[in-house]
């Protein structure tokens, strides 16, 4: 734009107007002038474009406001509307709060995985991880010979605040189990040196927004308001204080303290409980018992804070006690959490800041905040040191926080450890860092989800299902999988599709996938022989028992010939002996037919009776020689009864017939394993990862193996799934 | 034979029954000789838990809880993650930091409880 001025201003230089004459000056104007000191603050405040769907604040707000002649009408209804979208806000974010605890209780970092990776500023690519990993590193080596921690300048890490209240609360914890035997003054030394190179303030909690973020917040806050004025009196109002305690906000206590003293702490909270109540209409909300124990807190904040010692005054405990006093942790299910309306600032910063990400933000708060699980930690010291009231703070223990941090603390701090624990422990903690922003993927196929493949080359091909078929044929399965998911993609209700990709991700040794495709074969064709077959083996695999059953009970059922001895009833409740007496009724109608003896012989893999599975799949082989996943079922049985010798023959058999079957390839890499030759697996690892790099058991078992065979310099390679230097360095052959 | 159990561990645990029969299996006990207590919960920790004992001394899988005294390290799983651990899906320490996995005992020992103690299925 300035460019453009410049331009046209210059061919306009003879003119006389004087606006033009100048084309420098526009130019400055252009770089200073209002207008693009707009647009840098749209490119701060990627939500305020009306496009985001998260914004409906404006999109819902601005309709009311532009009704022209309406501005003032109705001040008080605009006021409201405006402070219930706002609470429709939290209330959304409380629904949050829940599906987060859902998820916490279901899977753990599992959803953690789903949500973090939105939030990562800058996309990682592992160096800053790796830099903080060393870092880290460094700082536990410095507890081994007591001597000051002289850190080194680290390159811009692009911390999220969550990761450095993480680091922050952490590191004070760990230190104080690592340097146990020195005094507090030098541990303080110690982690204020680790933070200060870190650029992390030490004092800073990390719920309060940092300051700049905070000035954007007031302006946009302003501007936005500006249309409306005079404004609603509530709003202008909260303005006024909202920019006078701005200033203060350095200290995020006395912001909230000094709130408090204005409102009082009890009729601020009810204040705001009633506000929502009233204008939202459906709260959910605090329940009377966090309001007494928010009372008692209070009380129990006020005890402890007259204790003079400077040193209780600093300590996380008081901070947890007063953070619970305010109403911005609960207790609750007896666990510690955080109160969304608590944080009802950073929040509305978060919801103008991060757009989309707000929420996964506001979960990862959550998760890095944990003040839950370590403050318990502080409980165990302040009844050593401090006790100043006795009688609460047993009553604090009663809540039993999370008592495996406690745990934790107490063999550390009884120094029960070797040598090396502490970085191995570091480094399980880098991996729990990195494991927040690693791929999702895992956690959607495990929910019987089909994931399908990014870009698949396949779709738009005429005949995707002739295709996959005949990649299948010609062993090349990752392709057929390919070519198959193209095929269900274009007819998702084409049974032979999908039952093909189940078997294809079967061969490929991802029965996840398998389970995932079969299911949907089955939903086409709920009848078909094969796919229930086919579920069956993979609940085997996967260890699900009674899934395994039902399907393998529903092959007998739809077989034409076995179906009769199947009492209809009986689908209700299945119990193995009963199945497995059936199994041996077909076996024993027609002893010539292959398929029943291979039913068999997955019903005895279920239940561990492994010799009489071998034995109905080595009759079965009789039949049907040339059934390369009958003989890998063969050696499967015998790796799982210990006879590995046997299975590897039983493999080979199998991989003569199919060279490409990865299944054959990893499970003779399981073989050499449980038999402790790890350089032998590894080899057969890599090979089945080199055919589909996708098996993820294969994966996990490498590494193993890796770590095993004393390896570890190629751990690395194995994490980062660098396939062509894992080739270089263990050929097979 | 499947008891009424069902837990997806339990076959982990007969695996590791039969695994010490073998030189690999005989060579942990050489390697770690401790004795370890399992209590897992098929779905919430702490309830309806069945207890094993691994007695990587003897090498020996029982039910119940040890009977030559204190065990080295006891841990409390859920019957998934027991699995996830066992199967080096999750690393005993991550599960450790998340809650899933809760220790009793020698912190020291239980650092010696690793993925590679468990021998692996293999599938059909």
């Amino acid at each position: 734009m300035a460019m453009r001025d410049l331009v046209s201003g210059a061919a306009a230089c003879g003119d006389s107007s004087s606006s033009s004459a100048n084309p420098l000056a526009s130019l400055a104007n252009a770089l200073v002038g209002s207008s693009s000191k707009t647009q840098e603050r749209l490119k701060e405040i990627p939500t305020s474009t009306l496009t985001d769907p998260t914004s409906q604040f404006y999109s819902t707000a601005l309709p009311v406001n532009h009704l022209p002649g309406s501005e003032f009408d109705k001040p008080l209804l605009d006021a409201n509307y405006q402070a219930s979208e706002f609470l429709h806000r939290f209330r959304g974010a409380s629904g949050l709060e829940e599906t987060w605890d859902e998820i916490q209780r279901e899977g753990g970092v599992a959803g953690q995985r789903q949500l973090v990776p939105a939030i990562q500023q800058p996309p990682l690519d592992g160096t800053p991880q790796r830099v903080l990993s060393s870092f880290l590193h460094s700082f536990l080596d410095s507890s081994r010979g007591g001597v000051p921690f002289h850190p080194t300048p680290l390159p811009m890490l692009g911390l999220s605040e969550g990761d450095k209240q993480c680091i922050r609360d952490r590191s004070s914890i760990m230190a104080r189990h690592l340097f146990a035997d020195k005094s507090e003054e030098f541990i303080d030394a110690q982690v204020n040196a680790l933070l200060c190179s870190l650029d992390i303030d030490s004092n800073v909690r990390g719920k309060g927004p940092m300051p700049e973020r905070f000035r954007e917040l007031e302006d946009y806050w302003n501007e936005s308001q500006g249309n409306m004025r005079p404004g609603p009196p509530a709003a202008d109002g909260w303005i006024t204080e909202f920019s006078q305690h701005r200033g203060k906000y350095d200290n995020p206590d006395s912001w909230a303290n000094s709130f408090e003293q204005q409102h009082g702490a009890n009729g601020w909270v009810s204040e705001f409980e009633h506000s929502q109540l009233s204008s939202v209409g459906q709260m959910q909300g605090m329940n009377v018992s966090n309001f007494a124990a928010m009372e008692q807190t209070r009380m129990l904040a006020n005890t402890l804070a007259q204790n003079g010692d400077p040193k209780f005054q600093n300590s996380k405990f008081l901070q947890f006690v007063s953070k619970m006093s305010r109403g911005e942790l609960i207790i609750d299910d007896n666990q510690v959490k955080e109160n969304a309306s608590g944080n009802w600032a950073t929040e509305y910063d978060q919801q103008y800041n991060g757009g989309h990400a707000w929420s996964g933000e506001f979960l990862n708060d959550k998760v890095y905040h944990g003040p839950d699980q370590w403050v318990n930690e502080y409980t165990t010291e302040g009844r050593q040191h401090d006790a100043p009231d006795d009688q609460w703070v047993n009553e604090f223990s009663k809540l039993n926080v999370n008592d495996w941090a406690d745990e934790f603390g107490q063999q550390l701090g009884e120094a029960a450890l070797g040598d090396g624990t502490s970085d191995s422990w570091a480094h399980a903690y880098d991996e729990f860092l990195n494991e927040q922003v690693a791929s999702k993927q895992q956690l959607d196929s495990s929910r019987g989800v089909y994931v399908f493949s990014d870009l698949n080359p396949y779709v738009g091909h005429p005949n995707p299902l002739k295709e996959g078929q005949d990649l299948f044929r010609k062993g090349l399965l990752s392709e057929a999988v390919l070519a198959l998911e193209a095929e269900v993609l274009k007819n998702p209700e084409n049974a032979e599709g999908w039952r093909l990709l189940g078997i294809a991700h079967a061969e490929n040794d991802d029965d996840q996938q398998a389970i995932a495709a079969m299911m949907r074969a089955q939903e086409a064709d709920p009848t078909n022989l094969e796919v229930l077959l086919a579920l069956g083996v993979s609940h085997t695999n996967e260890l699900e028992q009674s899934a395994a059953l039902k399907y393998l009970y529903g092959w007998l059922r739809h077989h034409p010939k076995y179906g009769t001895l199947a009492p209809p009833e009986m689908s209700d409740s299945l119990y193995y002996a009963d199945v497995a007496r059936l199994f041996n009724d077909a076996a024993e109608l027609s002893p010539d037919d292959a398929d029943v003896h291979i039913v068999l012989g997955v019903m005895y893999n279920l239940s561990r009776e492994y010799d009489k599975a071998i034995a109905s799949f080595e009759r079965a082989l009789k039949l049907k020689p040339q059934d390369y996943s009958l003989w890998n079922k063969l050696g499967a049985t015998q790796a799982n009864s210990i006879q590995s010798a046997d299975a590897i023959m039983a493999y080979q058999q199998a991989l003569d017939l199919k060279p490409n079957y990865v299944r054959a390839w990893a499970n003779m890499g399981i073989s050499y394993a449980n038999q402790g030759m790890y350089d032998e697996s590894i080899r057969y690892y890599v090979r089945a990862l080199a055919m589909n790099p996708k098996a993820e058991n294969a994966w996990q078992y490498l590494r193993i193996s890796l770590s095993c065979a004393s390896r570890n310099d190629m751990l690395e390679a194995c994490d980062r799934r660098n396939l062509d230097l894992l080739q270089k360095e263990f050929p097979l052959q | 034979m499947a008891d009424s159990s069902n837990l997806k561990s339990d076959a982990i645990m007969e695996q590791m029954k039969q695994h010490f029969a073998t030189d690999a299996g005989k060579q942990l006990t050489e390697k770690i000789g401790l004795v370890y207590q399992f209590h897992i919960a098929p779905k919430k920790l702490g309830f309806d838990e069945v207890v094993y004992t691994v007695n990587l001394k003897k090498g020996e899988v029982t039910k119940g809880p040890y009977e030559g005294g204190k065990p080295d390290a006891s841990f409390s799983f859920k019957d998934e993650d027991f699995v996830k651990v066992a199967l080096g899906k999750m690393n005993p320490q991550i599960a450790f930091m998340r809650g899933a996995m809760k220790i009793k005992g020698s912190l020291s020992a239980a650092q010696k409880f690793t993925p590679d103690i468990f021998p692996k299925p293999s599938k059909l």
